[in-house]
Order: C-alpha cells, then sequence, then structure tokens
C-alpha cells in the first residue's frame, strides 16, 4: 500500500516539475567555433557557469577546423538550422552582413560595446555604423626571433631595419644544417599576406586605402623585391614554409625545432610554441617588425575576431544569444573584473580588446613574449576589411607564393598583385 | 502491344524515373540554368540574374578567375591521368599475384589490399601528411638510408600534386585489384591449358589471353578511376588546401572556394558545368576506344 502513495507522489511531483523542466530546456543556442578541444572546453565550462543563472538556456558547442569555418558558416550558418553564434573573422565581415546572414546587434549590446571597446576594434565590427558582433581577441603581427641562434651567429640583438634583417637573416643560414634565416609561410592565405603586409606598412605603404588596392606603390615594389633578395640569397626556404588546414605543419616544426631563425607571426600561436618547445619557449623573444627604406617607424598588421548571431536563428534563440555574449564578453563573468572570453583567450596568449580586460591581465600581457606584442599595437594598422577580402586576400596569397618559389620576379609579382587586386575589389563592390 | 500492357510498363518504370529526375536530372538542369545567372549562394533563385555565357568567358578569360580556374582544371587532368596510369597496371600486376590459387596466404594478401580502401580519408591524410613531412617524415629518412636526398614532397609545387597522386593511388589500388580479381576468374582456364599446349610462355598467354579478356573490366575500372579521381577533394582539404602556389589546387575544391566561401554561384555552376561536360567527353572517349578495339 505504501508503494502505491509513493508512486503517485512521485507521479504527482514528476507532473508538476514538468512545466519547470520543458522551460528549463526552452532556448537551445549553438556557438560554432575553429578553437581547439582545450579551448573549447572553456568555453564549455563558461556556457556551464552561465547556465546557473540561466537555465532556460542551453548553450552547446561546435568546433571545425580553421579551413573550414567559412565555409561552414556560408553553407550552413544563414539557416534556422545553422549555429545560433559563430566566431568570425573581421576581414569576412563585410560580405556576411552584405547576405544578411548575422543579425545587426540589439541597441543595448551595440551601446555597451561601444563604451567599453577601443574605437578601432568597433569600427572592424560594425559595417556602414552598424555593429553586427561583440569584438573579442585582437591579433597583431611581430617579429619573433630565437635568441639561442642569434647568439650561436654573433648577432646582438633583433633587427631595426630592413638591411640589418637580410643581415642577420644571412648569417642565420645555415644550408648543411637544414637552418634557415627566416620563415615564410605559404599554402595558408592569412599566414602568406600578413607577414607581407606587415612588412610592407613598416615600409610606408599600404595594401588598400579608401577601397583601391595600393600594390603599384613604391613601398610595395620595395616588399615583393624584399622577398625575392631573401629567396635569391638562401636565407629564406619555401619548403620549410608550408602550413596545413590547422594552420600547423612544416613552418611551425620549423621555428620550433630551431631551424628556423625569425619569423614574422601573430601573437595567437604563443600556446602552440609552448606547447612545442617546453622550456625552449624561453628562447624565444618578439621584436617590431624592422622599418623598410621607405618606412618611418616600426608598424605591423593587425586583425580581430568577433562573435556574430545568425540572422536565420528565431527571435528566443537570437535574443538568448545576445544576452549569453553579453555575459561572456561582460566585465563580470571572469575574475577581477575580467570577462570569461579574456580568460579563455588568455589561455591561448591571445591579447583580448576589451579596455577593461586589457587592465585586468596587465601583468600577464606584460610577459616576456606577449610585451613585444603589446608595445606594436599602438602602431598597427588594421588589414583591410572591404568587400571581396577574402579573394583579394587568396589572390595576393598566389602571387606572394609564386614569388617565394621563384616563380615570377618582384616586378611581375608586383603587377600581377595589383591588376587582380583592381579586378576583384571593383567587382566585388558593384 | 496492348494498353494493360502498357500501362503496367509505366507504373514500373515511373518511380525509378522520378527519382532519377528529381535527384539527378533537375540539379543537373539547375546547375546549367544557374551557370547563365550572376547569383550569388547567399540569396534565393529569385535574385539570379541572366547573364548569357559570361561566367563561361570569365573562368575561360585571363583575369585571377580564369587564371585560377584553368589552374585547377589542369591540375585535375594530371592528377586524374597520373592516378589512372598508375593505379590499373598496379591492380592488374597485384590482381595476378594474388589470383595465383597455389600461392599461399592469396585470400590474406587480398584483405590487406582491399583494408586501405575502407580506411576513412581523414586518418589517411593525417598520416600520410606525417610521412611526408620533410624534416621528420619517414619517407625522407628512408631515402637517406639509401643515400638518397631528401624530398620537399607535399613542400614544393613541383612534387605537391604527384605526393597527393601516390596517395591516391595507395588507397584505391585494392578496390581496384579486386575488380581485376573478379575479371581473372571469369577467363576459362580451358585457354590457358590450350595455349600451355600450344607453347605459349607466360608473358604470351597474358598479352594474347589475360589482357583481351580483362578488357570490360579494366573499362570498366577506368571509368570508375577516372570519375573517383576527378572527384577528389578531401586530401587537397585536409592537408595542402590547394596549395603550395595552387599546385595541388583542384577543381572540386576551387569550385567550392568559389561557389561556398565566396558566395560566387553563378561562376561555381560555370565551373561544375564545365567540369561535368569534360567528365562525359572522357568517358565517352573511354568507351570508343574500347568498342573500336572490340571491332579489331
Amino acid at each position: 500500500m505504501r508503494l502505491v502513495w509513493t508512486i503517485k507522489y512521485a507521479l504527482a511531483a514528476g507532473i508538476m516539475a514538468l512545466p519547470t523542466a520543458a522551460f528549463a530546456e526552452a532556448v537551445k543556442i549553438s556557438y560554432l567555433t575553429h578553437w581547439a578541444p582545450e579551448t573549447v572546453a572553456l568555453l564549455e565550462e563558461a556556457a556551464t557557469e552561465y547556465a546557473k543563472t540561466n537555465p532556460d538556456v542551453a548553450v552547446t558547442v561546435r568546433a571545425v577546423p580553421f579551413g573550414d569555418l567559412l565555409t561552414t558558416l556560408r553553407s550552413q550558418g544563414g539557416g534556422a538550422d545553422g549555429a545560433t553564434i559563430a566566431g568570425i573573422y573581421d576581414l569576412w565581415l563585410p560580405e556576411l552582413a552584405r547576405d544578411k546572414l548575422v543579425a545587426p546587434a540589439p541597441e543595448t549590446v551595440a551601446t555597451e560595446v561601444k563604451g567599453a571597446w577601443p574605437a578601432g576594434v568597433v569600427s572592424a565590427a560594425s559595417v556602414g555604423g552598424t555593429l553586427y558582433g561583440i569584438p573579442n581577441e585582437i591579433d597583431v603581427y611581430a617579429l619573433n626571433y630565437n635568441k639561442a641562434l642569434f647568439a650561436e651567429a654573433g648577432i646582438s640583438g633583433p633587427p631595426k631595419t630592413w638591411d640589418e634583417f637580410k643581415d642577420a637573416a644571412a648569417k642565420l643560414t645555415k644550408k648543411d644544417a637544414g637552418q634557415q634565416g627566416f620563415g615564410m609561410i605559404n599554402s595558408w592565405a592569412a599566414g602568406v599576406v600578413h607577414p607581407f603586409s606587415s612588412l610592407l606598412v613598416s615600409n610606408g605603404g599600404d595594401l588598400v586605402t579608401d577601397g583601391k588596392p595600393m600594390l603599384d606603390s613604391k613601398a610595395a615594389g620595395e616588399t615583393f623585391q624584399l622577398y625575392e633578395d631573401l629567396i635569391k640569397a638562401g636565407s629564406s626556404d619555401p619548403a620549410m614554409a608550408t602550413a596545413d588546414a590547422n594552420t600547423t605543419g612544416p613552418f611551425l616544426d620549423n621555428f620550433v625545432s630551431g631551424k628556423t631563425g625569425m619569423i614574422i607571426m601573430a601573437n595567437w600561436w604563443e600556446s602552440a610554441l609552448k606547447t612545442g618547445m617546453g622550456e625552449k619557449f624561453s628562447n624565444i623573444a618578439t621584436a617590431p617588425i624592422p622599418v623598410g627604406p621607405s618606412g618611418d617607424k616600426p608598424r605591423s598588421i593587425s586583425y580581430s575576431w568577433m562573435t556574430v548571431v545568425n540572422a536565420g536563428a528565431g527571435e528566443a534563440e537570437q535574443k538568448a544569444a545576445w544576452d549569453f555574449l553579453a555575459w561572456l564578453n561582460g566585465a563580470k563573468s571572469g575574475p577581477n573584473g575580467s570577462s570569461a572570453m579574456a580568460n579563455i583567450l588568455m589561455s591561448m596568449g591571445i591579447l583580448p580588446s576589451r579596455t577593461s580586460d586589457v587592465d585586468a591581465f596587465k601583468d600577464k600581457l606584460g610577459s616576456e613574449f606577449l610585451s613585444g606584442y603589446v608595445s606594436v599595437l599602438a602602431d598597427a594598422k588594421p588589414f583591410p576589411v572591404v568587400l571581396g577580402g577574402q579573394e583579394f586576400s587568396e589572390s595576393l596569397q598566389q602571387t606572394i607564393e609564386a614569388l617565394q618559389y621563384g616563380k615570377v620576379s618582384a616586378k611581375d609579382a608586383q603587377t600581377n598583385a595589383q591588376t587582380d587586386a583592381v579586378s576583384i575589389l571593383e567587382r566585388a563592390a558593384k | 502491344m496492348t494498353t494493360s500492357y502498357r500501362g503496367s510498363v509505366w507504373v514500373m518504370l515511373t518511380p525509378a524515373v522520378a527519382l532519377i529526375g528529381v535527384f539527378i536530372l533537375l540539379p543537373m538542369a539547375l546547375t546549367i540554368w544557374l551557370s547563365l545567372q550572376d547569383w550569388s549562394t547567399q540569396t534565393g533563385f529569385q535574385t539570379a540574374r541572366f547573364i548569357g555565357l559570361d561566367n563561361f568567358l570569365e573562368i575561360f578569360g585571363t583575369t585571377s578567375i580564369g587564371r585560377d580556374f584553368k589552374g585547377a582544371f589542369v591540375n585535375t587532368a594530371i592528377y586524374t591521368a597520373l592516378s589512372v596510369i598508375l593505379i590499373l597496371p598496379l591492380s592488374v600486376g597485384l590482381g595476378l599475384l594474388v589470383y595465383q590459387r597455389n600461392v599461399a596466404g592469396g585470400n590474406f594478401l587480398r584483405a590487406v589490399l582491399f583494408s586501405t580502401y575502407m580506411v576513412p580519408m581523414i586518418a589517411v591524410a593525417l598520416v600520410w601528411s606525417k610521412l611526408y613531412s620533410p624534416s621528420e617524415g619517414p619517407f625522407n629518412q628512408m631515402l637517406g638510408w639509401i643515400g638518397l636526398g631528401g624530398q620537399p614532397w607535399l613542400s614544393s609545387p613541383g612534387t605537391a600534386l604527384i605526393s597527393i597522386v601516390f596517395l591516391n593511388v595507395w588507397q584505391q589500388v585494392g578496390y581496384f585489384t579486386v575488380l581485376v580479381i573478379a575479371g581473372l576468374t571469369q577467363i576459362p582456364r580451358s585457354l590457358y591449358e590450350a595455349a600451355w599446349i600450344d607453347g605459349a610462355e607466360p608473358h604470351q598467354q597474358f598479352y594474347a589471353i589475360t589482357l583481351p579478356l580483362l578488357r570490360r573490366t579494366l573499362l570498366f575500372s577506368a571509368v570508375i578511376a577516372v570519375i573517383n579521381a576527378v572527384q577528389v577533394f578531401e586530401p587537397v582539404a585536409l592537408i595542402t588546401q590547394g596549395g603550395p602556389v595552387g599546385s595541388t589546387n583542384v577543381l572540386t575544391y576551387h569550385i567550392r572556394r568559389v561557389g561556398i566561401e565566396r558566395a560566387q554561384g553563378g561562376l561555381g555552376s560555370a565551373m561544375a558545368v564545365t567540369l561535368m561536360l569534360s567528365l562525359i567527353i572522357v568517358i565517352f572517349a573511354l568507351f570508343a576506344f574500347a568498342r573500336r578495339k572490340d571491332e579489331e
């Protein structure tokens, strides 16, 4: 008899709990990223933390390799079944906004972002004055060099000018030992174009000004020539420069194993270097990009990432997504006035872009490796965010790779790059 | 033919014809229609604008679009030709070897050969990208043991495509060997016995009996090998991303980049139609070649 009543009470309790349980799973949102599994785990932890105060929202995380991120967004992102939230590279934003794949940020979110992030970063997350995403990471390029190899070659410090750079690259090259002075990158658009662009802006040039390609400038010609000189001198070996779909591969292996003396890379690869080098990571230092003959001071390229919300998602999902993102990137979700997002980013050595996060991580950003990046941020130029930017970037990649492998001269590379860029940007602007 | 018979023919054929129409003919017709339009894959078909043959002129033109497409087309043709040239003789050789009835472990060898075909491409790509590593890869270490210098493999535009071909041959040859073995079982033993009585040497038996009677199997193998090779995508997407210098940028990968990443649906469709037409021409040529041999 007692058993019967126990079952009855249990059933009654279950029926009463049903609406609550259904409400707890009312809104399901998904987050698409290209992060590695250990970073995805941190994001999932943050989502669990958020769920404690927001039990009506369930966040799931899905990761794809960087090489597949844009394709996944393009093929699945715009529909109701696509990811609700996606982390995207700022270069992709103009076309995703034009194609109405991403939703404009609500007024409250836009006001918060405009007040809490530097204006340049906000502008990279906006199209035509409308904010589409909450910025999170900012990446900047600098010269990484191996102090042990420098000491072996009798070089006292990092090169400050292109002449010193070429000289150091030649001294660091030991062909018999399979060692190159300067490591270029190929088979990965950003890995090819960003270091080249950093040298270009440090030579006083620009990729694009007012929507027009500037690769026919004297500064650009000198940058193409620098690449040709380094290749012809044997100071850089393109066969050591390959990258794979996960933005790792021989270019990373060669730097990690001490076969590359210098390389131009962004701050985010700190975790890859630490993993690959162990204690030898202390041999790696960061310096500003050497200044070219037409440049006035060290400059480099920066770019940012942001999280956007799927315009095809339902109203409730969009609302929940913006609320989650506002919390994730807000100043109260992490310790000491930092955001949970900043903590995830700093685990990878990535610079957060929210002003309060930069203050909260002042000590960590002062490390020998990262401080070199922080110091060049002020003079960094944002990589141009224009319609057709991805195609422009891939086309320039092909030209620079052809130059790396000696298939074209510096002069022809410059002519081809400018001709292609004009045609691509004009077509995209139509 | 009676009316009821005609009616039952229609009833029997309609499901298959409808399925083929909806899932094969309709998408093909849609792709051909889209190839004549200016259309973004991110917008509805109603936004497509008719531009005639402009997309085709563009992909065969002199701009970066044309240059990249023509490069991808040539890469695909080279990849396909090399794959077929290597796979067919190897599968015949291995098939003859495994088919020998008095060789111990023949069945085990067949299983081993076929197993490469069952390994998922993601695993193959991961392993082979490490095997090809210029600094730490086993291939270069083995070349070093016999006094040969290391090769750049995937790191050079001169060797990257052939490296992907080797990977493809390794994975596919087992499947084609099984096809050859099936073909060999169809050849009557009496023909070999008669040839042996007439004093024919093994190599004469091969050229006079085995190869001619394997012709239909080899034609089928060639057609499948061509289709498989033209559809290559995974190793390029997973390992080389089309590089270096576009040397492994094959058409399927390029069409995905243009049509999906850049959302240029009209251009992507024009490229797909060109690929389809090229494939049809090659397959027809293979059949025509085989028919001429049959008539001889």
